[in-house]
């Protein structure tokens, strides 16, 4: 990890997990990881692996079972006039025009809420102001969401798989927005998706959720260095000392990612992974030990499980 | 990173605008439900005048009186230009209720937390119970202000022409609809109703089961109504005559001093003495009778409203404590 100064987190968990029900299966499960300030966050993961489930607690729409999560330095009830956040199914009250949902936006948000950065959000899509929330196409919908959690100048944005619904022009616009916004305030932002590729050139940062749990987090420039793709003679390779996230032997030639905890002999071919050959390497490995930023030792205690796990990693690979 | 603390001024509002446009946000999600009551109580009070105003004169005139103190009500057809549609729009009045159950299991909360706009509005800057605060205290003031309008010109219409009213005081539209307790039924609807779709979750569901809540706990308290307040209980060694407009809960024959139905005292006939001889054999020694006497409305009435208060006030603060412990 780098020496950059500890900067404040926009989010923070501690062992946070949630189930649904008293008997319920896990949704989330010990989960920690800390996302600073100032971030894009990809919040990536197959469906139902809890990301939406992970947004939501950070909203403070639902309390966790177990653990703590911070926001804003704050409890998710504390931080809710500072926090923008866009469900998956973008929920709007069908009976209002557009520019009805933005003056309600102004109405629930006195003293935060900015009116020409919604007005512009929805002024680009072309929207009549005066259409039916009703009447939108699912990507307009999308864009009227955006607006009202924009508007409201949040210095957390939570976004739940917002590109779903948008074709690639909305998309292109609408991330463009979003880092405008990030860039100019500082706006943290986490979004979600289980499209990787859709995220990969907008974040810097990434948490990988699978299976309720969290496999990687990090700076991605980070998470990339610190992996190998190797390849090398299947009789000659000895992973020792290195944690294999996933291997496979092609006839002589064993090509494998690994972590490397030392340096790798100079017979073997490594390169670094593309983002999305990790995440497919960690999905596909559920086994595989999790990478996620060791806790700093001045705040040690809090989330104390956040450190980097390396233990069965040679099991991973038999 | 400094921009995120830097360049932001953040106006604390005060108290007054941030209630005031949750307020107006309601009052805007709500606008078709508020002008269909508006289009009610101004379509029934307008009504009930024209009634009382129009009609019932008319038909006053229609039968000739000539002049006389006496008119022959005896007339067929009289007072049911009048009394008729009173007796509905009293029904209307003292069952709207229902409806009340109906819109907000379904439309005020059901709707909002089945689709996820609940959830929207709980992540803008309003807490869910300051949410759940102004979803409860617009339409309140709302209904409990219509419900009066309703129960006033109702009352003056009824109080107008006694004589073409055939509803008797005791008569269960009539009696809610002649006062505060249709206030309080419609107010207890409003909080069953929210209770019920935060438990349920879904906005069908909580109409169905809102609208039953109701019809339940006004059919028990129809029921419970008579002992609400302690009857007048008269026995004699003739015949008790209850007041005019009395509730007449049980009247019947005293054998041996004691009550009992049943007994054939009425065909017992002939001449004084005979029916004497009768009764005698029959062990018939008086009558008895107990009533509500119409100036029993009021405490009747009275109680029955600080029933359904009381129960309006429990499910509100149900409603609150579901929304604080378990956000959806």
């Amino acid at each position: 990890m780098t020496s950059r100064p500890t900067p404040p987190y926009a989010l923070r968990a501690g062992a946070l997990g949630k189930r649904f029900g008293r008997r319920g299966a896990w949704a989330l499960r010990d989960c920690s990881f800390r996302l600073p300030a100032g971030r894009v966050c990809a919040v990536v993961g197959p469906n139902g692996a809890g990301k939406s489930t992970l947004l939501a607690l950070a909203a403070g729409l639902t309390a966790p079972s177990e653990g703590a999560i911070t926001v804003l330095g704050t409890d998710p009830a504390s931080a809710r006039a500072r926090v923008g956040y866009v469900a998956q199914d973008k929920p709007l009250y069908p009976q209002l025009t557009v520019a009805e949902t933005l003056r309600l936006g102004a109405d629930l948000n006195p003293g935060h809420w900015e009116p020409s950065v919604a007005e512009a959000v929805v002024r680009a899509g072309e929207l009549d102001p005066r259409a039916r929330v009703r009447s939108l196409s699912g990507g307009q919908r999308t864009r009227v969401a955006l607006a009202l959690a924009l508007g409201k100048r949040p210095d957390l944005l939570l976004l739940d798989e917002p590109m779903a619904d948008l074709d690639p022009l909305a998309r292109h616009e609408l991330m463009g927005t979003l880092m405008a916004q990030a860039a100019q305030y500082g706006t943290t932002i986490a979004m979600s998706s289980h499209v990787v590729a859709e995220l990969e050139d907008s974040c810097d940062h990434l948490l990988l959720v699978g299976g309720g749990r969290v496999r990687l987090a990090g700076e991605i420039d980070e998470l990339i260095e610190a992996h190998a793709r190797v390849s090398a003679p299947a009789e000659s390779a000895d992973l020792t000392g290195h944690t294999v996230v996933e291997s496979r032997t092609t006839g002589r030639q064993l090509t494998a990612l690994v972590r490397p905890g030392g340096p790798l002999p100079a017979e073997w071919r490594a390169t670094p992974p593309a983002l999305e050959e990790l995440v497919l390497a960690y999905l596909r490995n559920p086994q595989a030990a999790p990478l996620t930023p060791a806790e700093p030792a001045d705040e040690a205690g809090t989330a104390a499980d956040a450190t980097d796990r390396t233990g069965n990693a040679t099991e991973a690979a038999a | 990173m400094t921009a995120l603390t830097g360049g932001r001024t953040v106006t604390a509002p005060s108290a007054a605008p941030r209630a005031w446009g949750t307020a107006r946000t309601v009052l805007r999600l709500h606008r078709t439900a508020l002008l269909l009551w508006a289009a009610a109580v101004a379509g029934l009070s307008g009504w009930l005048v024209w009634l009382t105003l129009v009609t019932a004169p008319a038909e006053r005139a229609a039968v000739d009186c000539g002049g006389e103190d006496f008119c022959d009500s005896t007339v067929p057809g009289f007072g049911f230009g009048f009394g008729t549609p009173v007796g509905w729009i009293g029904t209307l009045v003292a069952y709207a209720f229902l409806g009340v159950a109906a819109f907000a299991g379904g439309a005020l909360i059901g709707r909002e937390v089945e689709s996820g706009t609940a959830r929207l509005a709980w992540t803008q800057s309003v807490t869910p119970t300051r949410w759940l605060a102004a979803k409860l205290a617009v339409p309140a003031l709302v209904i409990a202000g219509g419900a009066t309008v309703l129960v006033l010109v109702f009352r003056w219409s009824w109080d107008a022409h006694p004589d073409l009213v055939f509803q008797e005081w005791s008569e269960a539209a009539a009696f809610l609809a002649r006062g505060p307790a249709t206030v309080a039924y419609a107010l207890c609807a409003l909080a069953v109703g929210t209770l019920t779709a935060l438990l349920l979750r879904r906005a069908l569901p909580a109409l169905g089961v809102s609208v039953a809540a109701m019809a339940l706990l006004n059919l028990a308290l129809t029921r419970l109504r008579p002992s609400l307040w302690p009857e007048v209980h008269r026995t004699s060694a003739t015949q008790v005559v209850p007041p005019e407009h009395a509730w007449v809960l049980a009247e019947g024959a005293l054998v041996h001093g004691r009550p009992r139905t049943g007994v054939p005292y009425w065909n017992c006939g002939g001449v004084p003495a005979a029916v004497r001889r009768c009764l005698d054999d029959l062990g018939v020694t008086g009558s008895y009778a107990s009533y509500h006497p119409q100036s029993h409305y009021w405490p009747l009435h009275l109680v029955e409203t600080a029933i359904v208060l009381t129960v309006a006030a429990l499910a509100t603060a149900a409603a609150f404590t579901v929304v604080r412990h378990r956000r959806h």
